[in-house]
């Protein structure tokens, strides 16, 4: 039985306005009608400039070619993310895209790295056993091998790029596939006196936007969801206590390294990704520990470039809403939460968003089932990467500021401290296969945060300590020699999607 | 940290032990693994049911047991699924195939273009292995690959003398002996197994095999979840005599007035059957609160009892087992250890459940004893299951789920359970599209059926193969 087409409105025009859009567009030609409102006036946060790999999932369905995207938006490639002076300072380690040793096998590699760390074994630093964190530091870059045998088809990648310029790469897209665009500003959202439901959103001009489901991507001002609707938000900030970034970007003078960097600070931490044309800055700090005035100093000395722009102070909170699908309403984005860009999670909350509204899309009469099941999917994802990010500031020994001070003695949420103790234990993760961050990513960070094992898998026990100890080093070896043979990061993006041919 | 666990005494001489004697020193050589043997009884389902899930085969590979032995020297049958009769009044019988039906197609699940196409042929016509089982063929498995899973019907006596010889060739020891009674120390941990002869075995860890007695892990503590609100058969009667191994590469499944009956297994509910003349062994279908506590686990019937349907009993035994290996504590067993244990065995029980609930309560005979499995409140897993399935035919994804999306739907719409409304992604997709996807896959599934040997030919040339 056909139905009509829904008329989905659109409301923002950001990187989830024009993702939402897009993906509406190109997978639901035969069921929805979408129609974008955005304003000219109001900026976008732009948040996210460096995502994960599930990003490559989203422009493949949509049919986006990646070189043609990446040139677009001024891109490089990523592959992981560096975390400098967090369970120590001077201490660093990458949270890399991939695994650990060869990635398959029924005993994960940290087993035995761990047992050859017992044994006092010689042994090097996770991370040299792993393709992706040797890549990056030796700013390397190739595709990963097919052939899923090889180490070198042992990590995956994701991309940084100028979210500014995605929003309009996106717009191209889904008015190609025949999404409409209104220039306006909103003042007003109609409800229905009966159902609550939003029948339509007024314009400053005195138009009217009449729609059936409505998303709202109005970011920060969560104009719907939050203003129209008061769907309640739950705060999270006894566990994320940082509530400011200041941003500021300068030109790309260092290296083109094919990772972000995510570096401590006395009251928070500061990012670092590096684009094709410019290199992202921001200090992100909690403002009870920290003045917007020395913050702002912070960042302008840590600068490793000229600057392009002055420092820009951006306002959040960590939470979500209660519930991010409302009657008719559907928020996607930071309009349904925020959690910081620690992790660069943003883009991919928008991702899951958007991708679960696809698979749940309504019908005119809003279903329930559809609408909870929506929710349900979603706060998972809020749920797990909160938990990641707490473990992040939780697991230091920083006694050296009262920010430190404060997240090193805070209690975490129960399903946190339960992972915790399970690895610190015998190096067991707890397994779930649905989230965002699976084992690798877990392992990454425990280990370069000092929770280490102390014990292991009894598997690994099997090899004779001093075999297990040379295959460990001819394993290490493979992984360098094959970085060493893939091109240098720049020259490869200068091959493959210069940005000089985004006219 | 404390030390390692060294010595293990698995309690039990059923398949269920020789499976967890033979992967522990597969896996752990360095273990001492000792098995307390005596005949499994009559309700420990897990050493008595012959038909078992494509699972086992996995668990053969990863033993280092090869085809040859399990299947030929065992004498077991290969087994593609399940054929269910008399499910539902007015709908013909179904098969419950193993593998993957219908085709690939990026972005909309396969089944929703069967609903948008309006179902017009049976839902097991896209299935490879439902095909080549109604035609007495087969393929192997690489061959047909993904699209074809395939379980074994066990000659149960030989298997058990196949797992209990390998696990002693790996170093396994076996002293007979029933359980008398049991040493606890006083922090609660089990100090030895005293046996009936008098003996006495210490051991560090502690796996009780001895079926829904529990004749170890019952003396710890007894919590249990009783699922009888859920499953109201309560009675089960395992067929003596085994059959011939390659009769077919189907069972059949009925469904009776007060339960259900294969050659395998029959079950009922004795409050509903009053003639009284089946002879049968009762059935408290549940779990274990917490199947591993302190230094005393239990596998199999000892942690999980539950009704044949599906032939779960051994798949749950071979999870168990894995997890035991991969999961071994030190010898404290520390309760954060035990407790992520315990979580993945739960889960993945009450999904079972739930799958097996399932088949209740979308069945539709219509006696007093189906009436009344059809007014039970669901557990809300199943429940969320069902009404997001009814609403728009999606399933969502449960973390330790035994069956795949492709085995709830083979059931679900089998019995004729469809959805209210066709999913939005299928029309994305013309109709004429739809249309010739779905005559594309039923040919393809006709011919290779067709190109294939028969089941017989397949199994005497891997017998010319393994000699005996």
């Amino acid at each position: 039985m056909e139905e009509h087409k829904l008329n989905v409105v659109v409301v923002g025009g950001g990187t989830a306005g024009w993702m939402a859009a897009a993906a509406l567009s190109k997978l639901l030609p035969t069921r929805c009608a979408v129609t974008l409102v955005e304003s000219e006036a109001i900026g976008i946060v732009g948040v996210g400039e460096a995502t994960l790999p599930h990003i490559r999932g989203f422009n493949e369905r949509l049919g986006i070619d990646e070189a043609e995207f990446m040139a677009a938006t001024r891109a490089t490639f990523k592959l992981g993310i560096e975390f400098r002076d967090w369970a120590r300072k001077g201490d660093s380690y990458l949270h890399p895209f991939g695994a650990f040793g060869r990635g398959h096998g029924q005993v994960d590699f940290h087993h035995y790295w761990s047992r050859l760390r017992e044994a006092g074994a010689p042994v090097a630093e996770l991370g040299e056993y792993s393709m992706a964190v040797t890549m990056a530091y030796a700013n390397r870059f190739a595709l990963p091998d097919p052939d899923p045998a090889m180490i070198g088809s042992t990590f995956n990648y994701a991309y940084q790029f100028d979210a500014t310029l995605f929003a309009p790469f996106l717009r191209k897209v889904a008015e190609g596939l025949g999404a409409q665009r209104i220039e306006g500003r909103i003042v007003d959202v109609e409800l229905d006196g009966e159902t609550g439901n939003v029948t339509a959103i007024k314009l400053e001009s005195g138009d009217r936007v009449e729609g059936d489901l409505f998303i709202d991507c109005s970011g920060f001002v969560s104009l719907i969801i939050g203003k129209a609707l008061g769907e309640a938000f739950e705060d999270w900030s006894q566990w994320l206590p940082c509530d400011r970034a200041v941003a500021m970007p300068c030109r790309t003078e260092t290296a083109l390294t094919p990772y972000t960097s995510a570096t401590a600070m006395n009251a928070g931490w500061r990012w670092r990704i590096p684009l094709q044309h410019r290199t992202g800055n921001g200090y992100v700090y909690s403002s009870e520990f920290i003045s917007d005035e020395d913050a702002r100093a912070a960042i302008v000395a840590a600068v490793e470039g000229e600057p392009i722009a002055e420092p820009r102070v951006l306002k959040f909170k960590a939470g979500r809403r209660t519930r991010s699908w409302v009657r008719n309403c559907v928020a996607v984005g930071l309009s349904s939460g925020f959690l910081e860009p620690l992790e660069s999670t943003s883009i991919y909350l928008i991702q899951a968003a958007v991708g679960a509204l696809v698979e749940l899309f309504p019908e005119r009469n809003i279903s329930p089932v559809d609408r909870d099941e929506f929710n349900r999917l979603i706060d998972m994802e809020y749920d797990r990467i909160r938990d990641f990010l707490i473990l992040h500031y939780h697991a230091t020994e920083r006694s050296d500021s009262p920010f430190w001070d404060y997240v090193r003695t805070m209690s975490v949420p129960e399903t946190l401290q339960e992972k915790i103790d399970l690895f610190r234990r015998r190096g067991r993760l707890v397994k779930y296969r649905e989230g965002v961050f699976l084992d690798a990513s877990w392992i990454a960070v425990y280990t370069g945060q000092r929770i280490v094992p102390e014990g292991h898998d009894r598997r690994a026990d099997l090899p004779p300590v001093d075999a297990l100890a040379r295959e460990a080093e001819a394993l290490r070896r493979e992984i360098r020699a094959i970085a060493e043979r893939m091109p240098d990061h720049r020259a490869h993006i200068e091959l493959y999607c210069p940005m000089a041919q985004a006219a | 940290m404390t030390g390692n666990i060294q010595r293990v005494a698995i309690a039990g001489g059923g398949i269920t032990a020789w499976s967890a004697a033979a992967a522990l020193k597969r896996k752990l050589p360095m273990l001492d693994v000792l098995v307390v043997s005596s005949p499994p009884p009559p309700d420990a389902l897990a050493d008595r049911i012959a038909n078992t899930l494509p699972s086992i085969g996995e668990f053969h590979a990863d033993l280092g047991l090869s085809e040859e032995d399990t299947i030929i020297r065992a004498q077991s049958g290969i087994r593609l699924g399940t054929h269910f009769s008399g499910w539902s009044e007015g709908l013909p019988d179904y098969v419950h195939a193993y593998g993957s039906y219908g085709a690939s197609v990026p972005g909309i699940p396969f089944h929703q273009l069967w609903l948008r196409e309006g179902h017009s042929q049976p839902y097991d016509s896209y299935s490879l292995a439902a095909e080549l089982g109604r035609s007495e063929r087969f393929a192997t498995a690489d061959t047909a690959d993904a699209q074809l899973g395939y379980g074994l019907r066990l000659t149960v006596d030989r298997y058990c003398e196949l797992m209990r010889a390998y696990a002693l060739h790996l170093g396994a020891t076996e002293r007979p002996g029933d359980v008398a009674d049991v040493e606890v120390r006083e922090d609660g941990f089990v100090a030895a197994m005293i046996l009936v002869d008098g003996g006495r075995v210490e051991a560090d860890l502690f796996v009780d095999c001895t079926g829904p007695a529990a004749r170890l892990r019952s003396r710890l503590d007894g919590d249990r979840e009783s699922w009888a609100q859920w499953l109201l058969c309560d009675r089960v009667r395992v067929a003596g005599s085994q059959p011939d191994h390659a009769q077919s590469l189907l069972d059949e499944v009925s469904a009776e007035p007060n339960g259900w009956s294969s050659a395998c297994a029959t079950v009922f509910s004795s409050s509903h059957e009053t003639t009284g003349e089946i002879a049968a062994v009762p059935l408290r279908q549940g779990r274990l609160a917490e199947p591993w506590i302190r230094n005393c686990v239990g596998i199999g019937d000892a942690a999980v009892a539950v009704e044949p349907l599906e032939w779960t009993n051994l798949h749950l035994v071979h999870s168990q087992i894995d997890r035991l290996v991969s999961m071994m504590p030190g010898a404290d067993c520390a309760p954060v250890e035990l407790a992520e244990y315990n979580r993945q065995c739960n889960a993945e029980a009450d999904r079972v459940r739930d799958f097996i609930v399932m088949h209740y309560v979308t069945a539709r005979p219509t006696t007093p004893f189906w009436k009344d499995v059809a007014s039970i409140e669901l557990p809300a897993s199943l429940e969320h299951s069902l009404s997001l399935f009814a609403d728009r035919g999606r399933l969502p994804y449960y973390e330790e789920e035994t069956f795949t999306r492709d085995s709830w739907l083979a059931v679900l719409f089998g019995q004729g359970f469809l959805p209210r409304r066709v999913d939005p992604l299928a029309y994305a997709l013309p109709a004429d599209e739809v249309a010739r996807t779905l005559s594309a896959c039923r040919d393809s599934v006709t011919a290779f059926t067709g190109s294939q040997p028969s089941y017989r030919d397949f199994i005497s040339a891997m017998g010319q193969r393994a000699p005996l």
